[in-house]
């Protein structure tokens, strides 16, 4: 081993602990990660910027800013907010049925958009909600989170994890939806039936309140028809060219780079109102966690552990999925699951290329070990970290252990039911 | 003319004062901002009405201000109760309310000094440095102008 690799994984390691104990902000820590793999001469600028092994992901980064900009836009059309208000007047007021539609209504929303836009723009409407029915809104909080991050397990677009793992394994939109898309179902109805086991006890029906929430007018949240039309338009435009890729052969970080282009020629927004949605930390963080990655495959170290890992599992790939998928959901339940999935993707993806058709199940294993197991602490994604700041700042705090307990049965259930779905559909025979 | 010839007293607040008590002294004086003192009772920065406006709307409704219109008369109405139990210091304490430092001018200081000061720290009212234990006084942005605005027509300026 020389000494580059030894102050490679050096690198690598800290930055890890540094990510996940959250000292220093995530960007710094990629960035100043990135920045020492040069140093020390495990990348360079060809490697960092124009390797499709070893470089950014452009693919990546570029799929979700033309992600985050049609989202920007379509956020500013009060869609959300309408959805949320006319389905707890649909339940005429009633704590469990409306907290079943708005767990519906989030997973739905999450496999299209992103899970941090989705429950920024339900949280607010479901403290509004419950501020008129008189209820704690924190089970419903937590509830929102869970479905966030099981529905953005669904697609392709649906979590960061499974726009890396496209990238890299060049899965596509209709394989994320054809392979993952039904256990997402199953795992929702599952997960309406524990929110019942889970918070039945703190849901109270008081006639009384009704009338207030009947009262809110949600057409009044709709404040640009036009732009609500245009940007469902485009929106249906760039699911479509999702679907149709092996017809049109565009890769979705061009589809949703052209969706954001015409949404924002048809919107006639300022460009600063456009643009101050999309999260530049989140695409510096991502540049600078692949260049630290690149590093290692640069140096031989992930070639080096694919071909021990791919030795060790044999042709036993079923045992290497239930690894993959449980060991997934322990990681990212303790760090960001993005770090996490951008390392093991090269590892799954040498995988896959020995095992050939026999291994691909594994980028499911990986997908729905990543994505589900975000649910498990209050810090496992950043969906939980972002809501949990809204309930506080609201005068709803929701400790760490108060959202973990729950957290880690929804987690320990929804991982356990992908098992058999892996095995009965891939494995089985 | 000097910071001590126009110089005034201004409501004091702190961070145990409830929201709608700051609000009343805004809406009375019809004030751009209060005077905040320390743990003290010594003035140290400046509340804009606007960011004490702020305190009085349930944070969901500044996270999503569409929220806003979907509200009807009574609904409206009964939210300004939960506003009740609000105080100051939660607004001091929000990392998204900037409450500037107190800038703070000699007695002898002249109007052009006041005013190069508030211009330079864009704020409505800066602190007149007194003998330790009297009550604090200020001077206003209304009145710096008017000072101005004396000045320059008595000089035919403004004729």
């Amino acid at each position: 081993m020389t000494i580059q690799i030894v102050l490679a994984l050096a690198v690598f390691g800290a930055a890890y602990v540094f990510i996940a104990t959250e000292k220093v902000n995530r960007v710094t820590v990629a960035l100043v990660g990135a920045a020492l793999m040069v140093v020390i001469g495990a990348t360079d600028d060809k490697e960092a910027f124009f390797s499709e092994e070893s470089g950014i992901d452009w693919n990546v980064i570029f799929l979700l800013l033309g992600m985050m900009i049609i989202v920007g836009i379509l956020q500013q059309t009060g869609m959300f907010e309408f959805l949320a208000i006319w389905a707890a007047k649909r339940a005429k007021g009633r704590p469990f049925v409306i907290m079943v539609m708005l767990i519906v209504i989030t997973a739905v929303l999450s496999a299209f958009l992103d899970n941090v836009t989705t429950v920024l723009l339900i949280a607010p409407v479901t403290l509004l909600i419950c501020d008129r029915l008189g209820t704690s809104p924190i089970p419903f909080l937590i509830v929102e989170i869970m479905a966030s991050n099981i529905g953005g397990t669904a697609t392709l677009i649906g979590d960061p994890p499974n726009i890396i793992i496209a990238s890299r394994s060049g899965l596509t939109f209709n394989d994320f939806a054809a392979n993952l898309a039904p256990i997402v179902a199953l795992l929702l109805v599952v997960f309406v039936g524990l929110a019942w086991l889970m918070f039945r006890k703190q849901l109270h029906y008081n006639p009384e309140r009704v009338e207030r929430v009947m009262a809110l007018n949600e057409k009044e949240a709709i404040r640009n028809p036009r732009l609500l039309v245009i940007s469902l338009v485009v929106l249906t435009l760039v699911l479509a060219g999702f679907i149709l890729h092996s017809a049109i052969h565009l890769e979705p970080s061009l589809v949703a780079l052209l969706g954001a282009g015409l949404l924002m020629l048809l919107a006639r927004l300022e460009l600063r109102k456009v643009f101050a949605d999309v999260e530049w930390e989140t695409l510096v963080f991502f540049a600078g966690l692949f260049i630290m990655v690149g590093s290692l495959v640069n140096l031989g170290i992930i070639g080096f552990l694919g071909e021990t890992v791919t030795e060790a599992v044999g042709d036993n790939y079923f045992g290497a999925a239930v690894v993959l998928l449980f060991g997934s959901a322990v990681f990212s339940g303790i760090i960001d699951n993005i770090p996490y999935v951008a390392t093991m993707a090269p590892l799954t993806n040498d995988l896959v290329n020995a095992g050939g058709a026999a291994a691909q199940p594994l980028w499911w294993a990986l997908a729905l070990g990543a994505d589900l197991g975000g649910n498990a602490t209050a810090i496992g994604a950043s969906a939980n970290v972002v809501v949990l700041g809204i309930a506080k700042r609201n005068g709803h705090p929701i400790s760490f252990w108060q959202f973990t307990k729950y957290g880690l049965i929804v987690t320990g259930v929804t991982v356990t039911l992908s098992l058999p779905y892996l095995y009965l559909r891939y494995f089985a025979g | 003319m000097h910071a001590s010839d126009i110089a005034t007293t201004l409501p004091i607040v702190d961070r145990h004062t409830p929201a709608l008590k700051a609000a009343g002294l805004i809406a009375a004086a019809d004030a751009g901002g209060l005077i905040v003192a320390n743990s003290q009772g010594e003035p140290v920065g400046v509340v804009a009405s606007v960011d004490i406006l702020r305190l009085l709307l349930p944070n969901y409704l500044r996270d999503d201000m569409s929220l806003a219109a979907v509200v009807d008369e009574k609904g409206s109405e009964e939210m300004w109760t939960t506003a009740a139990n609000r105080t100051l210091g939660e607004l001091i304490d929000d990392d998204a309310v900037r409450m500037p430092d107190l800038v703070a001018v000699d007695a002898d200081a002249t109007i052009v000094e006041i005013a190069a000061q508030m211009a330079d720290a864009r704020v409505r009212v800066v602190l007149v440095r007194g003998p330790r234990g009297t009550a604090p006084r200020f001077v206003t942005l209304p009145a710096v102008m008017d000072a101005i605005v004396r000045f320059a027509t008595q000089s035919g300026a403004g004729a």
